[in-house]
């Protein structure tokens, strides 16, 4: 999970099942938005990142595997068609825009550099020469502080607990002063460099989302298909059962010649699935009342009957 | 012809036996299935066709004739009854309703009614014919129904009614006992009709073997009283055992 300033919330946590994410993105396009789209699922996150109504970068983050542009925005569609996540909309300025966006796809300058081997007032010096636009990273392993620099200069800081941008190192300096402290330096593009970039127009978000559409609802369908060859096993095996006992309590009653009838009446009503029918049930009863007044007395018929009907509803209800 | 002359004590308690098994046997066709309604009413015609012997009109020859085709009809229509409740056993069908039966045997006994009133008056022997008829019908049909009760039984022998086909099974042995012993007297010409035929015809008639033609009327009359006796029998306990 990626944890970024939040700026200005748009909305937060709306469920990402009710949204359209081609008619979404066009909304925030034509609406020239800057910031981030903060996509939470169960299993995974994914950020797009919006600069002047741009969709300059899209990230899908799911344990250790990473997917971005066409591919993220494919997996963002099939995580939301699936249902289950939450989508926060922050609107942030162009800078931090960038600042974030070299934190996810910006080059790795430096990686994993204990802060005590580091001279760091020259390393903030080379980044004010080269005029940097990027982030830098000071974490330890439980505590962590970002950066971001626009053209060699700090833009502020964020750290673990906050919520956004603060003016004050303070925090930083802290995590920078532990024990084992360590340093990421990543760069990116200028805000106006990465505008030139638009994953709106390089691909087709519309169709992307129809497909996944399609492929998600033949899943559904095929799930939905299981589901019920599923359901409709484990009702046979009900029915079946229930069809061996009823066969069972007209042997107690009437002999061997009791299955014989029970099978006979079931047939006629369209086989054992009619047990689940309370119309059919009752001819079924009827049917075997009917011969059975001729085979055995009509005080065990009753409680042959009683015992059937119960059975069926115990079975067929429970 | 004076058939009234005829009437014993033991003719009397067997009509009187099959009166009592005729009304039980119809009141169960009444409140059961369709398939009793042959079997029962089959038992109920044995009454019908016994109780000539105490009619007053029963010397009246085309009366007797009538009598005697109903005793036929009787065992066709019990055999039917007996056929329906096996076939029943083996497919479990119960369709059907009972008025064609009334009907059917209403107008089987109809038919022949006019058969009997438009061809001349039965004299003895034609009566004996008929008689004959009659017996041979319930023999072969007897044996015919006993088989049938076998089969009955061993398809539903675990049932609650089972037993009550055994004691069917008793009832047309009673029956083959008493109609085989005089099909017997009649074949070999030893029956009281025949008697009667050469005595009106002045002829001589001479019984060789009286132990045989006693014995056979023996079993005729036990086997006549024991018939109606077991069949108000059995119909009570089926009546009980279906209660």
């Amino acid at each position: 999970m990626f944890l970024l300033p939040k700026g200005t919330p748009l909305y937060e946590n709306i469920a990402a099942a009710k949204i359209k994410l081609p008619e979404m993105l066009d909304k925030l396009k034509s609406g020239g938005f800057t910031g981030y789209l903060n996509f939470l699922f169960p299993s995974s996150n994914g950020i797009l990142f919006y600069e002047g109504g741009k969709l300059i970068s899209a990230l899908h983050e799911r344990e250790k595997s990473r997917l971005s542009g066409f591919e993220a925005i494919a997996e963002l569609c099939n995580q939301i068609l699936s249902g289950g996540g939450s989508l926060s909309v922050y609107r942030l300025s162009k800078d931090l825009v960038m600042g974030l966006h070299a934190l996810l796809h910006g080059e790795v300058l430096y990686k994993g550099q204990e802060l005590k081997l580091i001279d760091i007032k020259g390393l903030l010096e080379k980044m004010k020469v080269c005029q940097l636009n990027g982030c830098l990273r000071i974490y330890t392993e439980d505590r962590s502080a970002l950066i971001f620099y626009k053209e060699g200069a700090p833009l502020g800081f964020f750290h673990d607990g906050s919520n956004d941008i603060e003016t004050s190192a303070s925090e930083s300096q802290k995590i920078a002063g532990l024990p084992g402290a360590k340093i990421d330096v990543l760069s990116t593009k200028s805000a106006d460099e990465l505008m030139l970039y638009d994953l709106l127009e390089m691909v087709n978000i519309g169709k992307i989302w129809e497909s996944n559409k399609i492929r998600h609802a033949a899943q559904m369908e095929q799930l939905t298909r299981e589901a019920q060859e599923r359901d409709s096993k484990q009702q046979d095996e009900i029915l079946r059962e229930l069809e061996d006992d009823l066969k069972e309590v007209a042997v107690a009653y009437m002999g061997k010649v009791g299955r014989t009838l029970v099978d006979k009446e079931l047939n006629e009503q369209g086989g054992r699935n009619a047990l689940l029918d309370a119309d059919k049930v009752a001819k079924f009863l009827a049917g075997v009342e009917k011969s059975s007044k001729l085979l055995t007395s009509l005080s065990k018929l009753k409680e042959m009957s009683d015992l059937m009907k119960n059975e069926i509803l115990a079975r067929v209800n429970g | 012809m004076v058939f009234s002359a005829d009437v014993t004590t033991i003719s009397i308690i067997q009509v009187l036996f099959w009166f009592l098994a005729g009304i039980i046997s119809f009141y169960f066709s009444i409140g059961n299935a369709r398939i009793w309604t042959s079997i029962s009413l089959g038992f109920f015609l044995i009454f019908i066709s016994q109780a000539y012997l105490l009619a007053p009109w029963s010397d009246y020859p085309r009366l007797a004739a009538i009598h005697y085709i109903i005793g036929t009809v009787a065992i066709m229509v019990m055999t039917h009854g007996f056929q329906e409740y096996y076939v029943f056993s083996r497919t479990l069908e119960t369709g059907g309703n009972k008025a064609p039966v009334y009907l059917g045997t209403l107008a089987v006994i109809l038919a022949s009614a006019v058969f009997v009133f438009i061809n001349p008056e039965p004299t003895y022997n034609v009566l004996r014919n008929i008689r004959m008829i009659e017996n041979a019908n319930w023999v072969f049909l007897s044996l015919i129904n006993i088989d049938m009760i076998r089969k009955i039984y061993l398809q539903i022998r675990d049932s609650v009614i089972a037993r009550g086909f055994i004691a069917f099974g008793a009832v047309f042995v009673c029956i083959l006992l008493w109609k085989g012993s005089e099909l017997y007297l009649q074949v070999f010409c030893w029956d009281n009709d025949w008697h009667l035929f050469m005595q009106s015809i002045s002829a001589y008639n001479n019984v060789d073997y009286p132990g045989r033609v006693n014995f056979s009327l023996l079993v005729h009359q036990a086997g006549g009283l024991l018939s109606g006796l077991s069949v108000g029998g059995t119909f009570i306990y089926l009546f009980r055992l279906l209660r």
